[in-house]
């Protein structure tokens, strides 16, 4: 095809973007991912059923605190290598306060507990399919996260496909807090961590054949 | 006569809130600038060059959400230019003639070194002309002590001196420039 006929075609019909267009399309991905993830935790796991008495309680804001910031920051991340030039990342040395704050937490925790019951605390009762469930569910999020993309352009896909698992990966941790029961910090901290350090292990992995365009 | 930043951008920006006309400006304007891009990268293979510019405009059609107009318009480009060589290396799997390297290298590095260049002549302006002389002789000409001394007519334990005293009063400068 002529070049100039190509400009002609592609100039036949602009749209005018939205403001921070980016960000929209990132959102709008997350929340279809989003939405097909919370569906799969209320029909396949379903919601815990003293969620309304749990949410009055202090180890489910702190659950939710740790996977939602950790969440924030991969989001932001991936907004950032979404664009061609992107920049640098190294402010992402700040999700390691979330996770220095639950290992605190974590040491408190147990300093209070007596040591037999230490095995208890961070196996729970669920430490068996925990991780797993957290990377099952990260996938429509991370499927959302790849329809996103079809309108970025990321230059770095091994690093973007990372940062899209981690945001999966966190963002379904938020989630799974809704059917999870677990309230040990250590237990949080161990098996919600692996799950979504799965899920950003397999984006890195995935990115650059499904990220290229 | 190639457009510039400013106008570019402008026509960016227009086309962005819908303006058809001024996006069809904006992809003509990057034509010759993409041409030459490629054109100085990929040693004469005129049809990979035209291939590779029709990606990047389909690419500054389709991606432009991925622009932020705080940020300057042609570093956003030459990423999707330099994307998507590397991608089209990637595919074919060749590799860049070797005979080119120096010209990609020199080109790369342009900006660059032009720009510490200037910053130590501005630099070296500030101290006295003897220990600058001294430092340009034996610092950045590469001469030894004796050859430094040979020709700007001076003593070699002078030359030295020059050179030390000069270094410091550099380092001083920098350091209060940083302040």
């Amino acid at each position: 095809m002529n070049t100039d006929d190509l400009i002609d075609s592609l100039t036949k019909d602009v749209k005018p973007m939205p403001r921070h267009a980016l960000r929209r399309r990132l959102i709008a991905g997350l929340i279809l991912g989003g939405g097909g993830t919370l569906l799969a935790v209320g029909v396949w796991l379903g919601f815990r059923p003293d969620l309304w008495i749990a949410m009055h309680g202090g180890a489910f804001w702190m659950k939710w605190l740790y996977t939602a910031s950790l969440a924030l920051c991969a989001t932001l991340a991936t907004a950032r290598l979404g664009r061609p030039d992107g920049g640098a990342l190294g402010w992402l040395w700040i999700m390691a306060l979330p996770v220095a704050g639950l290992a605190a937490i974590s040491i408190a925790e147990m300093a209070k507990t007596p040591s037999s019951e230490w095995m208890a605390m961070w196996l729970g009762a669920s430490w068996k399919i925990c991780s797993r469930n957290v990377f099952l569910l990260a996938i429509p999020i991370f499927g959302g996260l790849l329809w996103s993309f079809r309108r970025l352009a990321p230059t770095r896909l091994r690093a973007a496909g990372a940062t899209a698992g981690l945001t999966a990966g966190a963002w379904a941790a938020t989630l799974y807090c809704l059917h999870c029961p677990e309230v040990s910090a250590i237990f949080v901290l161990t098996w919600y961590s692996l799950g979504i350090a799965l899920a950003a292990l397999t984006g890195a992995m995935l990115g650059p054949k499904l990220l290229r365009w | 006569m190639q457009a510039s930043e400013d106008q570019l951008k402008a026509w960016m920006t227009r086309g962005l809130d819908g303006d058809a006309a001024a996006h069809q400006l904006l992809l003509r304007g990057l034509l010759p600038v993409l041409r030459q891009f490629y054109r100085r990268r990929m040693s004469g293979r005129e049809d990979d060059v035209e291939d590779l510019v029709q990606e990047t405009l389909i690419a500054v059609h389709q991606r432009r959400i991925t622009y932020d107009p705080a940020r300057p318009l042609m570093a956003w480009v030459f990423a999707i230019a330099r994307y998507k060589m590397i991608d089209s290396f990637r595919r074919t799997g060749r590799t860049c003639a070797i005979e080119g390297l120096e010209d990609i290298l020199v080109v790369e590095g342009f900006e660059d070194a032009s720009n510490a260049r200037s910053d130590v002549s501005r630099l070296l302006d500030t101290i006295p002309a003897k220990q600058a002389a001294a430092i340009r002789a034996t610092r950045i000409d590469g001469l030894s002590t004796a050859e430094a001394a040979a020709r700007h007519a001076m003593g070699e334990s002078d030359v030295k001196v020059s050179v030390h005293r000069g270094l410091k009063a550099l380092a001083a400068r920098v350091r209060d420039t940083l302040k």
